[in-house]
């Protein structure tokens, strides 16, 4: 697994943002790990590692970020990635209903994707919208004040 | 230097301090996890809570530097209170498995849950998280995932002891878990410190895992007899058998650590092929008998035909002995041998090529290597010699060998006498190491058998030759003769030495 020339590019130009040595190559890790999710798809242990060598990082250290970050995939997702916020004021505001209505309608629980491939359903945390839970990310968006199950289902027919 | 008043006691201490050191240095105990001295601090676990004067909220003592007429209290109620509540935070999915977990009696869980909390959990078995158990981390560890109390300790040893992150926190919340990279390894040449540092039972040491309860085991202060560093360590053992080897603190040679190839030296004094008996040829003998053999041959011989061979591996109480035993036969010729393998770990912070722990006393005893002199005859050896070293200096007749050694290994069977001494565990005196540094061993335990110290063998040998010394009747008497003879022992007192260790002359 390589990034391919172009991102090498911009990860020189994201290293250039911070100070040499070991702490300007750990703060580039956030910026550099979306990179490879967004050349590999999502972070596998072999991104990981790719990641890992071309800013010389232990594997660990890599792994250990990765996974605290909700907003990395650690498996492939479908093409649709529902990422429900399941933080306190998404679930003052029904962030719990929401999640149980996906699961039915699509029939996998959260951390799963469906059997065609569309559709990956994930609780994640804080989104930072909080006036305006529960909110949804779809992929890249927000979709927010998404409070019954008209709402979920609305939202799921824009994307079929 | 600032003066602060902890629990109403004035301390005066370094400017930079933080509270849990100031307030160790007043006697004081401020319970903690995260923080190790030797570590930076994380400031994650919040045990070491503390109220500073005119501070509203508690602050942290691990990251609190002291500052000129600070006041801190660090038992009072609302304090006891907050720390009651980390330990019950802390405590939530812990799976409290204490009776079959190895850290049960050294754990900081159970000792400050006894001092600070003793309430009812209010968590429910059934409904904690559950994580892996007996994870295997690498040759020397073993994660039990349940048992961590995310404190980090670990993957900070790793990163600025060890210099190799091989320890991570992945996930978040309570779903954190401590692990390595999937598929890898946690085996740097220093890993199993962590399980000391670990300050719960979710890191064991799969070398002592199961093997003694804490509680029976008795500890005795030495030094690692591995490398020429001579790390300072505990020998902890039970009726006779060393269960483990843990580093003890000497910030002049190995601070708080010891290398997991030292902590294997214990492996050969457990061995069963000891060496219990006197023995001429294939015969057991009594000492006695022994002793008289030796003074026979010994009797009327060419001094210039004897020579003692000392050992790098022995102390300097051992070969002191030796030399001065053979200056009474009349003979000044001292070589020693030390032990050298093939491809010795080496790096550039504790593990030494040298892998014995005396060299630099030996040599500086007066012993030299072993050269090309093919001249003797008769030879007074310290440890396992190979034959080959020893023809190298021995005339083509006959030669007649008195080994000491501690074990029965076929390497010796050409000694035509072989006396039972002490391995480092079982023997008192002191080694130098590569900085000069004379550290102090001590006898965990009695060699097994008839074992005794080399000086003590030479010692009734001498009598028998009705010879005045060495008259040695214990370690330190024997190390006063040896710092009024020797220059660069002179003015090292072996009380003074202590367990921290003294540096030669020079
Ligand atoms: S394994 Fe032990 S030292 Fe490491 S983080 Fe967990 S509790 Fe701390
Ligand atoms: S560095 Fe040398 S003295 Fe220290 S523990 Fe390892 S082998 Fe023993
Ligand atoms: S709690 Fe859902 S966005 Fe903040
Ligand atoms: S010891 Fe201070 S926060 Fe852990």
């Amino acid at each position: 697994m390589e990034f391919t020339p172009e991102n090498k590019k911009k990860i020189e130009e994201i290293l250039k943002r911070y100070p040499e040595g070991k702490v300007g190559r750990q703060a580039a890790l956030l910026p550099v790990l979306r990179l490879a999710q967004e050349q590999f798809g999502y972070l596998s242990e072999e991104a990981m590692l790719t990641v890992a060598q071309v800013l010389d990082l232990s594997p660990a250290s890599i792994y250990g970020v990765a996974t605290f970050y909700t907003l990395f995939n650690k498996k492939p997702v479908g093409k649709y990635h529902l990422q429900v916020c399941a933080n306190l004021s998404c679930c003052m505001e029904g962030a719990e209903k929401v999640v149980k209505h996906l699961e039915e309608k699509l029939g996998i629980v959260p951390g799963e994707t469906t059997a065609d491939n569309r559709f990956t359903l994930s609780e994640v945390e804080c989104l930072a919208a909080c006036g305006t839970g529960p909110v949804i990310q779809v992929n890249e968006n927000y979709h927010e004040k998404i409070k019954t199950p008209e709402d979920v289902d609305r939202l799921l027919e824009k994307l079929r | 230097m600032p003066k602060v008043t902890i629990d109403e006691k004035v301390v005066d201490v370094p400017e930079g301090t933080n509270l849990i050191e100031a307030a160790r240095l007043g006697g004081i105990e401020v319970p903690h996890y995260c923080y190790h001295p030797k570590l930076s601090v994380a400031g994650n676990c919040r045990m070491c809570l503390v109220e500073i004067e005119k501070q509203p909220k508690l602050q942290i003592a691990c990251n609190t530097k002291v500052a000129e007429g600070m006041v801190v209290k660090t038992q009072n109620p609302r304090v006891e209170k907050a720390r009651r509540s980390v330990l019950e935070f802390i405590l939530i999915n812990h799976p409290i498995d204490c009776p079959i977990c190895d850290q049960a009696g050294e754990c900081k869980l159970q000792e400050y849950y006894m001092k600070h909390d003793l309430a009812v959990s209010r968590f429910p078995i059934e409904e904690k998280v559950h994580k892996d158990k007996a994870v295997d981390l690498g040759p020397w560890v073993m994660l039990d995932m349940e048992r961590c109390i995310l404190c980090t300790r670990c993957v900070r040893f790793c990163q600025e002891v060890a210099e190799v992150n091989e320890l991570c926190v992945s996930e978040r919340g309570d779903h954190s878990t401590l692990t390595t990279f999937p598929g890898a390894k946690l085996e740097n040449p220093y890993s199993a410190n962590v399980v000391e540092i670990c300050p719960v039972g979710a890191l064991t040491n799969k070398d002592f895992r199961f093997k003694c309860r804490v509680w029976f085991l008795k500890r005795t202060e030495s030094v690692c007899p591995g490398c020429s560093m001579g790390c300072n360590i505990n020998i902890d053992q039970n009726e006779g058998e060393i269960h483990r080897l843990t580093p003890r603190v000497n910030e002049e040679v190995n601070e708080h650590w010891m290398c997991d190839e030292g902590r294997l030296t214990y492996k050969p004094v457990n061995q069963k092929n000891r060496l219990r008996f006197a023995k001429m040829g294939e015969k057991d003998l009594h000492p006695d008998e022994v002793l008289r053999a030796v003074r026979e041959m010994m009797t009327g011989v060419d001094p210039n035909l004897v020579c003692g061979i000392g050992s790098a591996q022995f102390t300097n109480e051992d070969n002191y002995a030796l030399a001065s035993f053979l200056k009474e036969l009349g003979s000044s010729h001292l070589f020693y041998h030390r032990f050298e393998p093939a491809h010795p770990s080496v790096d550039d912070y504790l593990i030494k090529a040298d892998k014995n722990p005396n060299t630099k006393g030996v040599s500086t005893l007066g012993f030299k290597e072993i050269g090309g002199d093919r001249r003797f005859k008769f030879f007074f050896v310290l440890g396992a010699l190979p034959e080959e070293a020893l023809n190298r200096i021995a005339l083509e007749q006959q030669k007649k060998v008195i080994l000491f050694n501690p074990w029965d290994e076929e390497t010796v069977h050409y000694a035509d006498t072989l006396l039972p001494v002490g391995t480092f565990a079982e023997t008192e005196g002191t080694f130098t190491n590569c900085q000069g540094r004379v550290q102090r061993i001590r006898a965990a335990f009695p060699p097994p058998g008839e074992g005794r110290p080399v000086w003590q063998w030479l010692t009734h040998l001498t009598r028998l030759f009705e010879k005045p010394a060495p008259n040695y009747t214990t370690a330190p008497a024997l190390f006063l003769s040896m710092a009024n003879q020797i220059a660069a022992f002179r003015g090292l007192d072996y009380e003074k030495i202590g367990n921290q260790g003294m540096l030669l002359k020079g």
